[in-house]
């Protein structure tokens, strides 16, 4: 019985949803509304309780680290951004994460450059090594603006554009076929869970 | 006649969307209420993530650590994924962790293992371990630390147990036993994984991710960072077909499922629509009926996988025909 109530509901606010394919309208407001509402009254006491009381109440209050009294501190500073007054008080907690990012650069350059370089240089003894050579100079050469993209050098630049082309097509093959599997996963839920025409 | 296909095509570029979006709508809806078989034809990406999770099978000392990065907006996607891994690891003896930094993945990581082993004598603590939910903030000191001790760094499962004390824990310390991580999202977060853990530790790293960021993060799969690749919904087809052909098998040769082979996969087929797991063997045509039930939520993305082959020929069609169209009217406005 339960089953079929929290199906209905489902069901109710994903036409809801749905319902903006035709026009705008209340429904599909409430539902969106409803969506925001909802999963931050979730995730609050998850964070109260898996983020809060395990790494900030236990360890201050029960086990008296009270070095950890700073990082809290610190912590409470985003709250200010609230205030009109006091707001740049929050710079402070940004600019500490934004160090802890800059620890991450030399693993990045490793990862998204370096490797990425090295298995650009492979010997061209087959059709997709050549492909990927080509490809990447090309490209390279298209991102150089302090030459004119004109004569041989823009026949050059030419092909890389083509290149990127390629590559678009086959993002936006990819986001279509996204796009419709999410679509999919909803009509399987109309149409098998709820109304039960799946077998 | 020229005249008639002008108005025709006329008519088409001025069509409602909606109609179009009907036509979508039913083009997904029919094949889905009337499944047909359609082959599932895997590869390298997909294989090569079963056969390392394969490796695995009866070690003690080897586990496999799934993250749920993502929310139920790509849950058709990534659940099928999800469940089809669980099960495989579940069917083969193999140790699996979850764990999740968003808090929106936190019951998406219980639904998948009660999906995945309703079927299974598994126990948590033993057979498989939630992590559970971690801060966000928390990403980096538990990837790192992972990479030294994971007792150490996880310290607590979904059910605030010490995670030092369990049963799995035993023989799996850091990356080295941990192997593989599979990382399940609809954003780069794979990359973040590829970043440390690999980076850092060695440790193998495969993404499942949804379809649109698949073209993001093949340079990363070119590379040989990431050992595997689950695709959108077709990755989660291939999967479901994996594990259904090797990890369910069972024979007097096989009692626990068969090893790998490019062959034998590309030989068999593993229809949809039959209420059993059966298999037809494409070159000689016998057809094997397991008697083992074929489950709905083990075939669910080969079924979407159908409507999703019809709703591409329609969506080509649209293509053509707009296309065909916008010269055919192009033509027209230009001798006026």
């Amino acid at each position: 019985m339960f089953e079929i109530i929290s199906n209905t509901v489902a069901a109710f606010f994903t036409l809801s949803i749905f319902s903006f394919l035709y026009k705008d309208n209340p429904f599909y407001r409430f539902a969106e509304s409803l969506l925001v509402g909802v999963s931050m009254g979730y995730a609050i006491p998850l964070v109260y309780e898996n983020a809060f009381i395990p790494y900030v109440y236990t360890p201050i209050f029960l086990g008296h680290r009270f070095s950890l009294i700073f990082p809290a501190i610190l912590g409470i500073l985003y709250s200010f951004r609230f205030s009109k007054n006091l707001s740049w008080l929050a710079r402070y907690p940004i600019v500490f994460g934004m160090g802890i990012i800059g620890m991450s650069v030399p693993m990045s350059i490793h990862s998204s450059v370096l490797v990425q370089m090295r298995s650009a240089m492979l010997p061209l003894n087959t059709i997709n090594s050549v492909l990927i050579f080509i490809g990447t100079v090309t490209i390279l050469l298209y991102f150089f603006f302090s030459k004119d993209h004109k004569g041989v050098y823009g026949k050059f630049t030419n092909v890389g554009v083509w290149f990127m082309m390629i590559g678009f097509g086959a993002s936006f093959g990819y986001t279509v076929m996204a796009r419709i599997s999410l679509l999919i996963g909803r009509i399987q839920f109309l149409v098998g869970d709820w109304l039960g025409f799946i077998k | 006649m020229t005249e008639k296909i002008i108005a025709f095509f006329d008519k088409m570029q001025r069509v409602d969307r909606r109609v179009i979006y009907l036509i979508v709508a039913l083009s997904i809806i029919i094949p889905l209420v009337i499944p047909f078989n359609s082959p599932t034809y895997t590869e390298e990406p997909t294989e090569n993530i079963y056969k390392k999770i394969d490796s695995f099978a009866g070690q003690s000392n080897k586990a496999v650590l799934l993250s749920f990065f993502h929310d139920a907006s790509t849950m058709p996607e990534l659940f099928p994924m999800e469940v089809s891994v669980l099960r495989h690891c579940f069917e083969r003896n193999i140790k699996v962790f979850t764990i999740c930094f968003t808090p929106a993945a936190a019951p998406l990581v219980d639904y998948a293992i009660n999906t995945a082993k309703e079927n299974y004598d598994v126990k948590s603590g033993v057979d498989y371990l939630n992590f559970g939910y971690k801060p966000g903030a928390l990403f980096l000191p538990i990837v790192l630390g992972m990479g030294e001790d994971i007792s150490e760094a996880v310290d607590t499962d979904s059910e605030g147990r010490k995670i030092k004390n369990l049963e799995i824990m035993k023989d799996i310390k850091n990356y080295d036993d941990m192997n593989l991580v599979i990382d399940f999202s609809g954003s780069g977060s794979a990359l973040s994984w590829v970043t440390y853990a690999r980076a850092k530790f060695g440790a193998n790293v495969a993404a499942g991710i949804t379809a649109v960021m698949v073209a993001d993060n093949y340079p990363y799969l070119q590379t040989g960072q990431l050992l595997g690749m689950f695709r959108g919904l077709k990755g989660a087809a291939e999967y479901e077909k994996l594990v259904d052909v090797f990890a369910s098998y069972e024979s007097d040769e096989y009692p626990n499922g068969r090893p790998f082979s490019k062959e034998v996969i590309k030989s068999i087929e593993v229809p949809i629509t039959e209420s059993n797991i059966t298999y037809i063997d494409k070159d000689t045509g016998v057809v094997t009926d397991t008697g083992i039930p074929s489950n709905y939520k083990y075939k669910v993305a080969r079924i979407g996988m159908n409507a999703q082959s019809v709703a591409h020929i329609m969506i080509i069609v649209f293509i053509i025909l707009g296309n065909i169209g916008f010269f055919v009217t192009r033509k027209k406005n230009d001798g006026l």
